[in-house]
């Protein structure tokens, strides 16, 4: 690509100049190729169009009809690509939840009065985390990643201190809040939960992404009460900008703010950047390689607290855990004051054993067809009632979540003196993302939400 | 096909031509207006897109682009530009480049945020003269890509940016004269550059 020409005299170049030169490079280049996907993506839509419409057999004038209205969509888009998105556009109602690099609020985009979940990362946090790399993948599985199984991002935009993903809300809060709440479950139920994560983590094993990060907290619940996968702050795509050895120093870096008992400090160790190393698989710390496989561990780990009413490995210190997971053919037990069917144990003896040896290993299948999930019906288990309704009143009903303390992320820094982290600004370069089926289906917000707030 | 000998001025300045980025997109199709799709809102969204691009391009060499370099806003010899507007200048005035670019970019960006002429609501109408606005801003922003690519084009390749500026060049132009959006007398002064890239297209398909 770079050409050497006689004409091409070296000319003095500031560190300024050259930085701006990488900025407009990289911007380009994201842009046609960018410009091929939306190419190739309005193409297939138009022919999804001309399919279905074929198969339905539709009159002339149906169809003509149908076409219009298509292109009418298509025009929108447009449109929307020419708006500009920004903080000022979505009013801020409440924080709903909170992560090592920013936190969740509940939003309402002001013109049309829809409701989403806006996570904000702080830019200088995350550069200081090197979480670049994360949030990279984060933003490339989110947009990639399409159906039911893992929440939807609409926009992204960002400012000089923050990024901003705007995406679905899920009333339904998370599945850590749920198990701080009830204690334990039912087999029933740890049974529907199980099984919709198992087709939602083979969702996106299936697009070629490894999680590598489930846990509770990354489990959310829709308004019906069905599970969706988010957070891939963690989750490791097969490119090489996923890639990033985030627990590596994990035993020489004993967080301060860990102490006292598990359940006391679940919520900090959510909180920090080292997370709970409660539910990663003994392979993902090793330095040996892992694959897929180690999201199936995870699933155990979370089965078994969602019967026993804590983790397996948990400890005082995630340096403890970290040993009980490393050496989890002697931790992991059963206790027995905790009775639990053979099937589920099995199950989780299934998932959480070594990688050679652990389900999944042929396909998803296998783990369908395990005992545990008799009676699962797998291809409708979504459209059928969950196993624990989801109750919501209003539009803005959050009851499902914890409070959290308003923050000053959102504060505008009174004369802004160029930080450091600008320099480095053109990592989140193209951090824009508006999605074609978000901005011009109307009906993303659901009926019941509506009544609340009219 | 035309052939250039290698070691001639002109096979260097082809060679330069031809570098592209390779995107694996035919962009001579890309340009075209979509089956239904509205011809306004088709051109607002490639003149939004267009000038964000080019302010880019002209972002890397303008510290190369002075008063003393170009004191008068140019296409070689033979083209001068001069400027125009509603304001300070209501006669033609040649003005140094860098001044020019600066009235420009900022012209522009007030005509693509007035919601009277590039409306972003649904459903809003564009007004009967877009169009012309449409066509007076891509003649505008071709001047960028003229002065560039004659007058600071070394700087470009010292850079290693000549993919990345022909990518957006070819794009520019197909898109322009997909729809007759330049007079062809304004196209001229990279007529030379028109036709290397032109070659490149046909010999590297994709
Ligand atoms: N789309 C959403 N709808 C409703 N609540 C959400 C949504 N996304 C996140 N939350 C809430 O916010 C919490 C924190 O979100 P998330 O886990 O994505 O943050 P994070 O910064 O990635 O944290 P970490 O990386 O430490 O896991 C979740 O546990 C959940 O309670």
């Amino acid at each position: 690509m770079a050409m050497t020409g006689g004409m091409a005299a070296p000319l003095p170049m500031s560190n300024h100049t050259r930085e701006r030169v990488t900025v407009a490079k990289l911007t380009l280049e994201h842009f046609y190729s960018t410009l091929l996907t939306q190419h190739e993506e309005r193409e297939m839509r138009q022919k999804k169009l001309e399919k279905v419409m074929d198969e339905e057999g539709l009159p002339d004038e149906e169809k003509s009809m149908r076409r219009s209205l298509h292109a009418r969509k298509e025009t929108e888009f447009l449109r929307l690509k020419r708006t500009r998105l920004g903080l000022d556009d979505f009013e801020s109602l409440k924080v709903i939840g909170r992560g090592a690099f920013g936190e969740v609020r509940l939003v309402q985009k002001k013109d049309t009065g829809h409701i989403y979940a806006m996570k904000i990362l702080r830019k200088a946090d995350m550069l200081e985390k090197e979480q670049v790399a994360h949030i990279r993948a984060e933003r490339d599985i989110l947009v990639e990643a399409d159906g039911a199984w893992v929440v939807k991002m609409f926009y992204s935009f960002q400012d000089k201190r923050n990024l901003y993903l705007i995406m679905e809300f899920l009333p339904g809060g998370d599945m850590m809040t749920l198990l701080m709440k009830k204690d334990t479950l039912s087999e029933e139920a740890t049974q529907f939960y199980i099984a919709e994560t198992v087709l939602a983590i083979d969702s996106i094993h299936q697009l070629g992404f490894i999680h590598r990060d489930i846990k509770p907290d990354n489990l959310l619940l829709d308004s019906r009460g069905h599970v969706k996968l988010s957070d891939f702050g963690l989750c490791t795509g097969l490119k090489k900008a996923h890639r990033t050895e985030f627990y590596r120093n994990l035993t020489h870096n004993p967080p301060s703010d860990f102490s006292e008992t598990w359940k006391k400090n679940r919520r900090q160790l959510a909180y920090s950047t080292v997370g709970t190393p409660d539910y990663i698989a003994p392979e993902v710390f090793l330095q040996t390689g892992y694959n897929k496989l180690c999201d199936w561990w995870s699933l155990g780990v979370i089965m078994y607290e969602m019967l026993i009413g804590y983790p397996p490995f948990c400890s005082e210190t995630p340096q403890e855990t970290y040993r009980k997971v490393m050496n989890w053919r002697e931790t992991l037990t059963f206790p027995p004051e905790v009775p639990i069917s053979e099937r589920a144990k099995e199950m989780i003896l299934r998932y959480c054993t070594d990688a050679e040896n652990r389900i999944g290993s042929g396909s998803v299948d296998e783990i369908k067809s395990n005992p545990f999930f008799e009676s699962v019906d797998w291809e409708h288990i979504r459209e059928r009632p969950a196993a624990i309704s989801i109750d919501i009143k209003s539009i803005d009903d959050t009851s499902n979540f914890d409070d959290f303390p308003e923050s000053d992320i959102l504060q505008p820094v009174a004369n802004v003196t160029e930080p450091d982290f600008k320099s480095k600004d053109w990592v989140f370069l193209n951090y824009t993302y508006k999605r074609f089926e978000g901005l011009t289906q109307r009906g993303t917000i659901p009926t019941y939400m509506k009544a609340g707030k009219a | 096909k035309r052939k250039f000998e290698p070691g001639t001025q002109r096979f260097e300045l082809h060679k330069k031509a031809q570098a592209s980025l390779n995107a694996g997109l035919d962009l001579k199709q890309a340009v075209q207006l979509p089956h239904g799709e509205d011809l306004n809102d088709w051109v607002a969204v490639h003149v939004v897109d267009f000038f964000n691009r080019i302010n880019l391009i002209y972002g890397t060499i303008s510290d190369s682009c002075t008063d003393q370099t170009c004191p008068v806003m140019s296409g070689g010899p033979r083209y001068e530009y001069r400027w125009q507007d509603e304001h300070k200048y209501k006669k033609p005035t040649a003005l140094p480049a860098p001044k020019y670019m600066s009235l420009l970019m900022d012209w522009i960006e007030v005509q693509i945020n007035n919601e009277h002429i590039f409306p972003t609501n649904i459903g809003t109408p564009f007004p009967k003269t877009f169009m012309q606005v449409a066509k007076k801003i891509l003649s505008r922003l071709f001047r960028v890509f003229v002065h560039v690519y004659i007058h600071h084009f070394d700087r470009v390749s010292h850079m290693g940016a000549e993919a990345h500026v022909n990518t957006c060049y070819k794009h520019f132009f197909y898109f322009v004269t997909e729809f007759n959006l330049i007079d062809q007398k304004e196209l001229e002064p990279l007529s030379q550059w028109f036709i290397l890239l032109a070659v490149t297209v046909e010999a590297v398909p994709g």
